[in-house]
């Protein structure tokens, strides 16, 4: 049988990596565009919420000891911080200098990545955001509202549509739909089939073209999932590179080489550059920057 | 624009909003900035600065309006302390005890911005009784008509 967690482990084992159960660490984001970093730590201390700093993210907190809800607390509900785990909060930090640009988040609700690249794009530029479901727009909107996001547009819209708009973009982030992991979701392995990973897969190729067309010649794309699956991952990126004109660019951030051979399948080299997060102080993540290569006329 | 600035009046201030940058969409204004309103396009769900939604001819300003208000210095303000910021923001009342301070018109029936300490906005409500006249530390003075708490209401 294609599923059950033995077979998923096995799958992960031939990867190089152990399963085990986790419970990745709450983790809040302080929005710097409208706070300073310190000055909100001090003031949830005063309340009660001790925090640590994530030494691989520039603004991202493990909560560590709270006496209350930190989605309750007056700085949160001022949007001076958004609850982000801690491995989500890596693929917008990706962006070169993002300040000014046009900027797609294609796959955007509930928002906290819209946020993160408002936030830090200093409000600056123009921010487009989609999501296909209209009843995770309203989270969407509420989010922006709060954290006093000036620069975004939502639109209800499915990302393999998105050349109808009409626009070239800077950066675009895909934080595609995906199988998801097993620590964030625990019934996860009575859940999932290898052919949800597939059909997966398939609907994010579909959206890595449509949104390599509305990338501008040498743009950046950062594509993320939180799967563990290299279906989603690798398999992808190496379809990626060889059909729609994508290159790797190396990254300095949290996480292992991306698997340059899959199941006896070898990938192209540049695979490398990507980063596969196992569960365990974050939950399971993949990461990849990608490069629109200049066309010559 | 006239109903924002209709809104704006009840503080005793206005705002000088650019009205071409405004835009409605099913009854909710938004206020873009030209780079904004350049690649815009009309079927779109939420833009640039959310102002607030008229329902029922009832004009609901967004927190961000509110934030636009609170930096008029001349504008109605209740500063309060804060243990009255956690109660304002569950939907409490301001109470005689809680408010350090009302800035501009006192009158009853007045329209204030709630400010905590640091001068951050809380909502708006509307004064009930005159601080300095009330006996009790413990007698309503402004109507909580909204708080940021709604953020965490408005998703239940």
């Amino acid at each position: 049988m294609m599923s059950g967690k033995e077979f998923f482990e096995k799958r992960y084992e031939k990867l190089g990596w152990k399963y085990r159960d986790v419970n990745p660490r709450q983790a809040i984001r302080i929005n710097v565009a409208n706070s300073e970093p310190r000055d909100i730590v001090e003031r949830l201390k005063s309340r009660g919420i001790e925090v640590e700093a994530i030494p691989f993210l520039e603004n991202g907190f493990w909560v560590c000891n709270s006496k209350l809800s930190v989605g309750a607390t007056p700085e949160y509900l001022l949007g001076r911080y958004s609850i982000q785990e801690a491995a989500a909060q890596i693929p917008a930090s990706l962006f070169t200098k993002p300040e000014h640009r046009t900027m797609l988040d294609a796959c955007a609700a509930p928002g906290g990545k819209t946020v993160q690249m408002a936030d830090q794009m200093l409000n600056t530029g123009v921010l487009m955001a989609l999501d296909v479901e209209k009843r995770r727009l309203a989270a969407l909107a509420n989010h922006l509202e709060r954290c006093h996001v000036k620069n975004a547009v939502v639109y209800e819209m499915d990302a393999r549509q998105v050349s109808k708009l009409n626009v070239k973009f800077d950066g675009v982030l895909l934080d595609v739909p995906c199988s998801g992991n097993a620590a964030t979701d625990k019934g996860w392995f009575r859940r999932r089939t290898i052919d949800d990973v597939k059909r997966n897969a398939e609907l994010q190729k579909e959206i890595l073209a449509e949104a390599t067309k509305v990338l501008k010649d040498n743009g950046e794309l950062i594509y993320s999932t939180c799967s563990l699956e290299p279906e989603e991952d690798e398999l992808n990126i190496d379809w990626a590179i060889r059909t729609l004109g994508l290159e790797t660019e190396r990254i300095d951030c949290y996480g292992d080489e991306g698997a340059i051979n899959v199941f006896g399948k070898e990938l192209d080299g540049s695979i490398e550059n990507c980063r596969r997060i196992w569960s365990g102080r974050t939950q399971g993540f993949f990461l990849c920057k990608l490069r629109k290569r200049v066309t010559r006329k | 624009m006239k109903l924002i600035n209709d809104f704006a009046h009840r503080f005793n201030v206005s705002l000088s909003i650019d009205e071409s940058l405004v835009m409605e969409k099913r009854n909710r204004h938004f206020l873009l900035n030209a780079e904004l309103k350049r690649l815009v396009s009309r079927d779109f769900f939420y833009a640039g600065i959310y102002l607030g939604k008229v329902k029922n001819r009832i004009f609901f300003p967004s927190f961000t309006l509110l934030d636009m208000i609170a930096e008029k210095e001349k504008a109605n303000k209740t500063i309060i302390n804060r243990k009255a910021e956690w109660l304002f923001v569950c939907g409490r009342d301001l109470l005689k005890q809680g408010i350090i301070g009302i800035a501009g018109s006192r009158g009853k029936g007045t329209c204030t911005l709630v400010l905590n300490e640091r001068g951050e906005c809380l909502g708006f409500g509307k004064i009930i009784a005159n601080l300095s006249e009330a006996k009790d530390e413990h007698a309503a003075i402004v109507k909580n008509i909204s708080d940021i708490g709604d953020f965490l209401r408005r998703e239940r």
